[in-house]
């Protein structure tokens, strides 16, 4: 990755009639950066994938692509080459054909196309399948014609739109790994669409959070994880548990809190977070939790509750447990080192958490449809 | 018996035997007939049953017939070809440019509220010598004269059929287009293609099946058509059909007729299968 900027996004907006699809989207990305932007469904992150494409207009705001204004400039002659969700296999061609689609508009002779279609195949592991139908293809192999087809033209920006959705869990996983090779060694900056935070995490280089058209942060994927800006974001990244707290005394980097149920500790200040209150909103990760049937010794803060619901995931346990005088039960994920369930539903159990791992998330925000 | 109904093949059978039994008796029961006949004579109005080539010589060797015969495929033709050319717009604005599709294809099909017989008239009205295009013409003071090349030749024929088959060529092209991705036409874009590229490049080869489909819906029928030549063809816009019209009425040859109809099938078919063969080479020739 460079400190070149090839993608700026300034103040851009867009609305379909009275509804804000888009809202202030304001983004830099660097060159050979792999960026996803992660969401719910509906929340925007497909309408501006795009409006960086071309595809869509925008209302206000700029965009620039390798330093050019794209304001006036059509989706056939931006730097920029898209993956389709669906990944649009032209029926009527061969996979070979398929792939050098775009390359027979510019001015490379009959060989030389033949030489790139067969070059890109080869990089997506489909060589020496120019001659099968696209009708013959499974879904993997679609998906890598599509890619091909898209990096044959050696875009400024590869744009994926949900490109691995339509795969199967095992073929989702391996695809993610060589996308992720394929993009370090090309070189080239991918923006990608997902609403999928695991194939976002394991993809990127930064992700880009949206919620109801709104860009609400961006960072690097530990970041993301360890420092969401609010509740939203926390809870679109891995699993939380939401607690609240009241602030007894703060400074500049750690506030001391009174945290429900868990009672008084001293947690660090989330630079991501904007607007504190009296009234605080603090999270826990499932992972970062102890539970015991006995007393555990050396943590900052202890609870005692009854298991309520145990699931098991193979590579870890989730333990449900209620503590008096919350409203949701904390949810506790144990690695299966052991093969072992140790609690069941009913069993009395202690909680122990240390300080550190408490997430300072922000004022306590009322969020509609959310519990 | 309960046994077999009960099998899918069974059942199969048992669903399409009423079509069968009505498509074997009207269609080939009378095919069949008709086959025959071309191998016998007639001298007025007994029927020799001989069997002989007799018809088939004359049916090659008569200059009208030949005349008659190229005409016709010439008319269909034409008429095919302006019909498709025409209804390709509409049917991609249909499909593509409107929102109001099922009002649309609604408005399409109005003209079949109406018969045949009487659209074949009303074009007879709008083109005749006193018809209204020349009234209209004459009262806006373009022309002094009646035109009288509107009616009773082939420009009628054509412009007549070419009006009466428009929505059977506007629907198959319609459901072609309707089908198409919307992804692809982005995909095209994406990879460089502008708005005609991306429509030389893959609209037009995803329609090809569709203009297959009312080419020959509309070339097949026109070929036979009598009502259309007879009413507004004068003489030179008679067709095949008419003179087939004549052996099996005035002239009371129904041997000769049953010849000219085959005949008439055979180069029909003949012509529909090389169009086919050629239009879908052409379509995989476009990359």
């Amino acid at each position: 990755m460079s400190e070149q900027n090839i993608i700026e996004i300034k103040g851009v907006e867009k609305r379909f009639g009275s509804f804000v699809a888009v809202s202030d989207l304001n983004l830099t990305l660097k060159e050979g950066e792999f960026f996803s932007l992660l969401g719910p469904s509906g929340c925007g992150k497909t309408t501006a994938l795009r409006i960086i494409a071309g595809f869509q207009d925008h209302e206000e705001g700029e965009i620039r692509i390798n330093g050019r204004t794209m304001g006036e400039v059509p989706a056939n002659k931006r730097p920029t080459n898209m993956v389709f969700q669906s990944y649009a296999i032209f029926p009527h061609l061969n996979v070979g054909d398929n792939v050098g689609f775009g390359l027979r508009k510019t001015k490379l002779s009959r060989n030389e196309i033949k030489e790139r279609v067969a070059e890109a195949l080869e990089m997506v592991e489909l060589g020496g399948l120019q001659d099968r139908k696209a009708n013959e293809l499974s879904g993997g192999q679609r998906q890598r014609v599509a890619l091909a087809r898209a990096l044959v033209m050696r875009p400024k920006v590869l744009l994926l739109d949900e490109p691995l959705s339509a795969l199967d869990k095992n073929l989702r996983e391996a695809m993610q790994l060589e996308m992720r090779r394929l993009q370090q060694k090309l070189g080239i900056t991918f923006v990608m669409v997902t609403h999928d935070q695991y194939e976002a995490m394991t993809m990127s280089d930064r992700i880009g959070v949206m919620f109801a058209g709104q860009l609400k942060q961006v960072d690097r994927p530990e970041v993301l994880y360890s420092q969401p800006c609010n509740r939203e974001v926390a809870s679109f990244i891995g699993g939380m548990n939401f607690l609240d707290a009241e602030v007894t005394a703060e400074n500049s980097e750690s506030l001391e809190v009174n945290v429900q149920g868990f009672g008084q500790m001293t947690i660090g200040v989330n630079p991501n977070v904007q607007v504190h209150d009296k009234e605080l909103l603090v999270g826990v990760r499932p992972e970062q939790l102890e539970i015991s049937a006995e007393k555990p010794d050396g943590y900052d803060a202890l609870v005692q509750g009854e298991v309520s619901d145990v699931a098991f995931y193979g590579e870890s346990v989730h333990y449900y447990v209620r503590v008096d005088g919350l409203k949701d039960s904390i949810a506790v994920a144990v690695p299966n080192y052991f093969h072992t369930v140790d609690h069941s539903r009913g069993d009395t159990v202690w909680l122990g958490v240390q300080s550190a791992s408490v997430i300072d998330l922000g004022k306590r925000e009322s969020l509609g449809g959310e519990k | 018996m309960a046994g077999v109904l009960r099998s899918e093949t069974g059942k199969g059978l048992a669903l399409s035997a009423p079509a069968t039994l009505y498509v074997g008796l009207l269609v080939a029961v009378p095919l069949c007939i008709l086959v025959a006949y071309s191998f016998w004579t007639q001298t007025y109005v007994e029927i020799d049953r001989k069997l002989t080539w007799a018809n088939y010589q004359e049916a090659f060797t008569d200059p009208l017939v030949r005349h008659l015969m190229i005409r016709s495929v010439a008319i269909a033709g034409a008429v095919t070809l302006a019909t498709v050319c025409l209804a390709y717009p509409i049917a991609y604005f249909i499909a593509f440019r409107t929102q109001k599709k099922t009002l649309w294809l609604l408005l399409i099909t109005i003209p079949f509220w109406s018969s045949y017989l009487l659209r074949v008239f009303s074009w007879k009205l709008i083109l005749g010598f006193n018809g209204v295009l020349n009234s209209a013409l004459i009262s806006l003071g373009l022309i002094q004269e009646p035109l009288t090349f509107l009616l009773y030749n082939e420009f009628a024929v054509v412009l007549t059929l070419a009006h009466a088959w428009a929505p059977f060529a506007i629907l198959p092209i319609y459901v072609s287009l309707q089908k198409i991705d919307r992804s692809l036409l982005e995909a095209a874009t994406d990879l460089g293609c502008s708005k005609l590229e991306r429509f030389v490049r893959v609209t037009l080869p995803l329609t090809v099946p569709g203009i297959i489909a009312a080419c020959l819906i509309i070339f097949i029928p026109t070929v036979g058509d009598y009502v259309t030549p007879a009413l507004v063809g004068g003489s030179q816009g008679k067709m095949v059909a008419n003179l087939i019209q004549v052996q099996f009425g005035a002239a009371n040859n129904w041997p000769l007729g049953a010849t000219l109809s085959l005949l008439a099938m055979l180069s029909v078919g003949c012509v529909a299968i090389v169009f086919v063969v050629a239009v879908t080479a052409l379509g995989r020739r476009i990359r």
